[in-house]
């Protein structure tokens, strides 16, 4: 029994105008959200990873930003073309999204527990004030914020940082969204904290059954949390599959590189003073993409294929259930 | 901390500061001003008049007894009487203080909400057609100088088409409404520019910060975003420009004033400054000295109410 699926990303683009010309972004992004199902994204600074998110938020700048192309699919409608006000009604209600900043992210002159009502009475205009604040107080404790009675009526500088994430994921589950994004919700949290913040996702995803988008370029943390992957670069996911498959048998060499980028504690192999391996070379720039694999500039088994002379490179089908790749020359 | 203790603390800072603004109000006028006796008994005096005068006046103390005497006025508010119309100054005070209100007042509420509400609008439609629109009129309204709107809006508004007096004013409500309605438009077009775009700066300032992001995933309209989480986080920067003016609105304004022939505390300060009547401009830099005190310490006080990460010290 396959579980049902809540979000449907189909050939997403989202273009920017800018000074110099539209930039795509991101460009033709597929993936899938499952019930109770975690999908990891993962990808350099600038590979569209959080754009993708904010697309599906609806929450684009626009101008200079647009969805240009592609269907966002969530219960069967697209949220694409749907007028401002539903959307209203889906965000923060169905579709809910926590940021990396947690520092930032909340309202300084307002209290956590009037930040938190106020999605409540948004989105469950039914409940009367004191059960909101009993709501408040409910998803306080739920986060595990230590005297939630006392805490609520606390301002977001009494807080820690990893308090204050703690806060906003009680914002966006408190009216039980069926999915949750989380983009690098715990990039700005030492790493204690982070662990923490990870272990209570889980542990709500399980007792709410969300899905939950995890947008991250820390690998241990796919590893920890997510089902599915999806690898990014310029805009394009370039290899998706099941996290155990994507590990250990990682097709793209783009993904390969980021896998050996992982400074290991391995005291036996005998390489301690070894050098970290990096990926050589940059990003290039999404002004100025190469034609073919927009990787071929930083890859060790580039060939003419890749270069252009047979067109762009897409997703198919690698080896093993649901591992796909967008590569000429896949490694194994 | 006590918020009394606080204000009070604050509120002894007017020691030092009176003190400062006696000795400079008294070094510009005893040292660069010309010798006032000239200016009071005109051209044709003789030395015996001028020495008399002096006498009268108090002019011909030691420099440190007019200096004690100017310091005496500023901490007793007993600030005597004109020396060129002999009037007790504080019945001038109260005698122009009611026509300068009758302009001040009005303009700046109006001014305020006219620019606030401008400046939301603006940031709301950021980039769009309405936000460049007011930005033309802005560089405009700050560029062309506040004598040519004022010349303008007598000859068009008042002589043209008679919809309101040119000049004047009448004691008594409603009798003084007239001639109050020209001054203030003419002001609030003048204010407008500078304000709006200072307004706006402040607001969009903090339209780009992430917690707006996160108010719009909660699914908040942008209205409900930009009056509630922007609004308030912006009320800083508004309150110390908004509460800044108060102490001017009691001294009016200088120069409308006179165009105008409103005779408030504006155009009887230019007046005193013309005729070297130093007991009046002394009575009128004292109170403004103490006016923006009290209500800078008023500001600091209202930053507790509208930022709690603000703690008084």
């Amino acid at each position: 029994m396959s579980p049902e699926k809540v979000l449907e990303v189909k050939d997403l683009v989202v273009e920017f105008r800018t000074d110099r010309g539209a930039v795509k972004a991101v460009n033709g992004v597929n993936f899938d959200v499952f019930k109770g199902k975690t999908v990891g994204i993962v990808g350099e600074s600038g590979s569209g990873k959080s754009v993708t998110a904010l697309a599906i938020m609806g929450l684009i700048p626009n101008p200079p930003g647009r969805v240009a192309n592609g269907q966002i699919l969530f219960g069967g409608k697209s949220l694409v073309t749907m007028a401002p006000s539903e959307m209203r009604k889906i965000r923060g209600n169905k579709i809910a999204m926590i940021f990396q900043e947690p520092m930032t992210s909340l309202n300084p002159v307002f209290t956590i527990g009037n930040q938190i009502e106020e999605v409540v009475e948004l989105h469950q205009p039914h409940l009367s004030r004191s059960q909101r604040t009993a709501k408040a107080v409910d998803m306080l404790r739920l986060v595990g914020i230590p005297s939630p009675e006392k805490r609520v009526n606390e301002y977001p500088h009494q807080l820690s940082g990893g308090m204050r994430q703690r806060v906003m994921i009680a914002i966006a589950l408190s009216c039980e969204p069926d999915i949750l994004i989380a983009d690098e919700p715990t990039t700005a949290l030492d790493v204690t904290i982070q662990a923490q913040i990870l272990e209570l996702m889980k542990r709500l995803q399980k007792e709410l059954g969300m899905g939950i988008i995890l947008i991250t370029h820390d690998l241990g943390v796919v590893a920890e949390t997510c089902d599915t992957v999806a690898v990014m670069y310029c805009g394009q996911i370039v290899e998706s599959a099941d996290v155990n498959t994507l590990f250990n048998h990682p097709a793209h060499p783009y993904t390969k590189g980021l896998m050996d980028s992982i400074p290991s504690f391995d005291s036996t192999s005998g390489h301690k003073k070894e050098r970290l391996q990096t990926i050589e070379g940059m990003v290039p720039s999404l002004f100025n993409l190469p034609n073919g694999c927009n990787f071929q500039d930083r890859c060790s088994k580039v060939t003419d294929a890749c270069r252009g002379s047979q067109g762009d490179p897409v997703l198919k089908p690698s080896k093993g259930e649901g591992h796909y790749v967008a590569c000429f020359n896949p490694l194994n | 901390m006590n918020l009394y203790s606080y204000i009070f603390r604050r509120l002894l800072y007017i020691i030092p500061v009176l003190l400062g603004v006696c000795l400079v109000i008294f070094v510009l006028f005893n040292l660069v001003a010309p010798d006032p006796a000239y200016t009071l008994l005109g051209k044709h005096a003789t030395l015996k008049q001028i020495a008399d005068l002096h006498h009268e006046l108090g002019t011909d103390k030691p420099y440190l007894f007019q200096y004690l005497d100017t310091v005496k006025t500023a901490f007793t508010f007993n600030f005597g009487y004109s020396w060129t119309s002999k009037q007790n100054i504080w019945e001038m005070i109260k005698a122009g203080a009611g026509p300068s209100l009758a302009i001040t007042g009005p303009l700046f509420v109006l001014s305020n909400i006219f620019a606030i509400s401008l400046a939301l609008l603006v940031a709301f439609y950021r980039g769009k057609l309405i936000d460049k629109v007011v930005l033309i009129l802005s560089i405009a309204g700050m560029s062309i100088p506040s004598l040519a709107v004022v010349l303008f809006g007598q000859w068009f508004f008042a002589f043209k088409l008679g919809l309101f007096e040119i000049s004047g004013y009448e004691n008594g409500f409603p009798n003084f409404i007239p001639y109050v309605i020209l001054p203030i438009l003419l002001y609030v077009v003048i204010s407008f520019g500078g304000d709006t775009r200072f307004y706006r700066t402040v607001i969009l300032d903090e339209a780009y910060q992430d917690y707006v992001r996160t108010a719009r995933s909660k699914g908040l309209s942008e209205l409900r975003v930009m009056f509630k989480h922007v609004l308030k986080n912006s009320m800083i920067p508004i309150l110390t420009q908004i509460i800044i003016q108060i102490p001017g609105l009691i001294l009016g304004l200088l120069f409308a004033e006179s165009f105008f022939s409103i005779p408030g505390l504006g155009a009887m300060t230019i007046n005193a400054i013309n005729n070297s009547d130093f007991p009046v401009i002394k009575a009128m830099t004292i109170m403004s000295a103490v006016g923006f005190i009290v209500f800078n310490v008023i500001t600091d006080v209202l930053y507790t109410v509208v930022d709690p990460r603000m703690k008084l010290k």
